[in-house]
């Protein structure tokens, strides 16, 4: 049992799980129906009218005449996703969901990462310093109160 | 009828009047149980403290007065009322027509205020004994002087009772969104119910500052209701995703909308506080963060009310805004206001000793746990505050919303689910390497039988795959602690906070796996389907039977009856509500326990062409979602039932001089 839940049994494991992985990762993902493209172009722009909403949530009216104008550009298939993207963003400014990574705007990715350092350094300062006062030797004080307390302590495993 | 003129018109000034008695009931309430709180500080017998359980009672009396005069405006379409002639009409069925009363802000608050007084009440009659002890009452009066705030909020600017333009006599009704599922009646109460639950812990932390206690006796009340708030808060939003899925037609369940991130964000400090607060049971540490932790959790929900309810952000939840704004804000200013002159005042004298020997150990996971949950905490307020921000700077509009959230979300979950393959097996203080490796062998092992599962049935991409990977991986570690604690331990291996908990773990992770596979594996197609052509999309064939006109004097429905392969017919409508002339589209879902065939009626529809346009996903695994959320549910309640006994967590933490020598051997 020991050797069946050995390093070399693990090593052997995780190998089998980086190939599937990979495997799973690369493989072409098959068709995708037209419908499917203008999901995921309509996911990426916001409905003009509707508060934040995707042009995909949304069931408002322009939203829906949006919609249409995708599935009118993905039909004649003479632009890729991006460029419908642009496309539709140029017709109704402010309408691309992604913020762009410039100017102030770029504070909300930049954000993010800097929480998830300041997490996990904090974390590892933490361990530092308990580590560090993990480490601190009995003087002669402690020794004392340890000698207090056993003077006035019956051992009840005494004579056993 | 007489007895309905006599009806009509009472409901307002006996609201009025049971708010009324609500703000007073609930500051006396308050007085008493600070006065109490002083006296018994003093080591004097309090006499004050009898009356503080009457004031509460007097106060869920007034409360529950008030949405029951409000359900009676509604029963009996007493339209002199402003929020009746809103919200209600002659025309709306009994059901939605009851639930109607929390179909807009004012009313909303109402059920706020009943849950608050209702939590109030629990917890004057669950300490009735222990008013003697200044942190109860201390506890008590916080937990009154929230219900003050709200009283008055209802009673001034969010008024439910005000009185409406004279002659009206029928009105649009809810939202036509709020009246076409049953969920409506449960959804709202049940978020409610977590939101406010959440309320008790908060007075608990405060009192603790205030008294200055230490220990950990208070923790021992807390962790229970907390536990209770976040079931609450957890079924109530997986209800939302499902009301959102049955009803909005974009077969979804969650948008990254602003008021479902209001619920998420004391969802996940919660969830980092039900966590953490073992350790500080265990080891006595984490003290300060611990409370920090319950702080925020209540002042985001507070925020959250602010942010969604004043206008500043618009939702397509925010069914109705009003200028409540600056209240929610002050409020929540002074909540933070009071947390943090508490903390630093107390702060130091609650710091404990101790410290966590190695970052591999149960402690070790749940810091680990809470950097985590606190940095998703902090990305969705980031992204939901945001707009505003920039509006506010360089008044510009921009949105934030779903793209950015899951491009940081799914690194986030799959840490997650990474943090829970390792940490329900992890000893306390310290784990070695082989330690890890045997208890996480067959674990790891389920973890590739789900990796190759996944392949098998044709998946693809990186962050999907992980999550199957990881998420067989962490089921198996917690099916794990399941299955040896009921080996040891019989039907008790199933109930106490870690073995609870371990049923919520699979629940999540359910969850995180069938969100994963549904967002990346959806089908979609719009077929244009004639009447007897069948046609084929994703190996099912969908034939347009014909269509239904379902007439009531509210709203026409049109449904088209669509066979799918060969068998039931099922129906997704277009309805109009006469009233809002608002159409809305209410899909029909074949669920399956592998995937969900989603239908959705696309406007136009002709019913005489014999032609009609439906859009058809194929969506698998929703249902594990339902099913992920039912075991949470019921893990949450185990979890809250006391496990094996142990160690009350304000007893030494030396273990007892053993007196049986075989006992020390073995």
């Amino acid at each position: 049992m020991k050797k069946l839940k050995g390093r070399f049994v693990w090593s052997m494991m995780a190998v089998l799980a980086a190939v599937l992985l990979a495997f799973g990762a690369t493989r072409s993902s098959g068709p995708t129906t037209q419908e499917e493209r203008i999901d995921a172009i309509s996911k990426r722009l916001a409905c003009p009218t509707c508060n934040g909403e995707s042009i995909y949530v949304s069931r408002a009216s322009a939203a829906e005449s949006i919609r249409n104008e995708i599935a009118r550009q993905v039909a004649s298939g003479q632009r890729a996703d991006d460029e419908i993207v642009a496309y539709i963003e140029s017709r109704f400014p402010g309408s691309l969901l992604l913020p762009p990574g410039e100017g102030v705007d770029s504070l909300i990715w930049v954000l993010p990462v800097v929480a998830l350092v300041c997490g996990f350094g904090g974390l590892v300062v933490v361990f530092r310093k308990w580590k560090r006062e993990g480490d601190v030797e009995a003087d002669s004080d402690d020794a004392g109160i340890v000698a207090a307390a056993l003077r006035n302590y019956d051992d009840p495993t005494e004579g056993l | 009828m007489p007895a309905a003129v006599w009806a009509s018109g009472v409901a307002g000034p006996v609201g009025r009047g049971a708010l009324l008695v609500g703000v007073v009931a609930a500051a006396f309430g308050a007085i008493a149980a600070i006065t109490a709180a002083r006296e018994s500080a003093r080591g004097e017998v309090t006499r004050t403290a009898r009356l503080v359980p009457r004031f509460v009672a007097l106060s869920f009396l007034a409360a529950l007065g008030a949405i029951v005069a409000m359900e009676w405006a509604m029963i009996t379409r007493d339209f002199s009322l402003q929020y009746v002639q809103d919200h209600g009409s002659r025309s709306t069925p009994p059901l939605y027509n009851f639930t109607a009363v929390w179909s807009a802000l004012e009313g909303s608050i109402l059920l706020w205020i009943l849950a608050l007084a209702l939590s109030a009440g629990l917890v004057a009659w669950r300490y009735r004994r222990r008013l003697d002890d200044q942190l109860i009452t201390w506890a008590i009066a916080v937990i009154c002087i929230v219900m003050v705030f709200f009283f008055i909020l209802s009673f001034g600017p969010a008024n439910p009772f005000a009185e409406g333009a004279p002659g009206v006599t029928d009105g649009p009704g809810p939202n036509p969104l709020l009246q076409n599922h049953i969920l409506v009646l449960f959804h709202p109460p049940i978020l409610y119910l977590g939101y406010v639950g959440f309320t008790v812990p908060f007075a608990f932390a405060i009192a603790a500052l205030i008294t200055g206690r230490v220990g950990e006796g208070w923790l021992l009340e807390t962790r229970r209701w907390t536990l209770f708030a976040w079931g609450f808060l957890t079924v109530g939003i997986i209800l939302g995703g499902w009301w959102s899925y049955e009803v909005l037609g974009w077969s979804g369940v969650w948008a990254w909308d602003p008021v479902e991130n209001a619920s998420l964000l004391p969802w996940l400090t919660g969830t980092a506080y039900i966590h953490s607060v073992l350790v500080q049971e265990r080891r006595g540490m984490l003290r300060v963060w611990n409370l920090s932790l319950l702080l925020a959790t209540f002042s985001l929900t507070i925020l959250g009310t602010f942010l969604t309810r004043s206008g500043v952000l618009n939702s397509v939840h925010a069914f109705s805004e009003s200028d409540i704004g600056t209240y929610l804000l002050v409020f929540f200013g002074i909540i933070v206001l009071v947390s943090l002159v508490l903390i630093g005042w107390r702060g130091d004298s609650l710091r404990s000793p101790g410290a966590i020997d190695s970052p591999v150990s149960r402690e070790g996971a749940f810091l680990a746990n809470n950097v985590l949950f606190s940095i998703f905490a902090f990305i969705v307020l980031l992204g939901t505050v945001f707009p505003l921000i920039i509006e506010a700077l360089q008044d510009r509009q921009i949105s934030v919303a779903e793209p950015f959230f899951d491009r940081l979300s799914i690194p986030i979950g799959i840490a997650m689910l990474a943090l829970m393959c390792i940490a329900p097996v992890l000893p306390w203080r310290k784990a070695s390497t082989e330690l890890l490796r045997d208890r996480l062998f067959w674990p790891a092992w389920c973890g590739i039988g789900a990796l190759v599962a996944g392949l098998v049935s044709g998946a693809d991409g990186l962050a999907p795959l992980l999550a199957f990977a990881l998420g067989g991986f962490s089921g198996g570690a917690a099916l794990r602690q399941v299955a040896l604690a009921t080996r040891r331990q019989g039907w008790r291996g199933l109930v106490g906070r870690a073995n609870g908990g371990m049923i919520v773990h699979v629940g999540v992770i359910l969850i995180a796996v069938a969100l994963s596979a549904s967002n990346a594996y959806t089908r979609s197609q719009e077929l244009r389907l004639s009447v007897g052509t069948p046609a084929t999309f994703a190996g099912h064939t969908f034939e347009l039977v014909g269509f239904r006109e379902d007439k009531d004097d509210r709203s026409t429905a049109v449904k088209a009856l669509v066979a799918v392969d060969g068998g039931q017919a099922y129906a997704p409508a277009i309805t109009k509500f006469l009233n809002m002339g608002m159409n809305v589209g209410t899909p029909s879902v074949k669920t399956t326990w592998r995937y969900d065939i989603y239908l959705t009626l696309e406007p136009p529809v002709k019913m005489d062409s014999g032609e009609a346009r439906i859009k058809v996903f194929v969506k698998p695994l929703i249902m594990w979602l339902w099913i992920g959320g039912g075991l949470m549910a019921i893990g949450t309640v185990l979890a809250a039932f006391p496990g094996r006994r142990r160690r009350r967590p304000t007893d030494p933490t030396s273990a007892d001089v053993p007196t049986n020598v075989e006992r020390v051997v073995t």
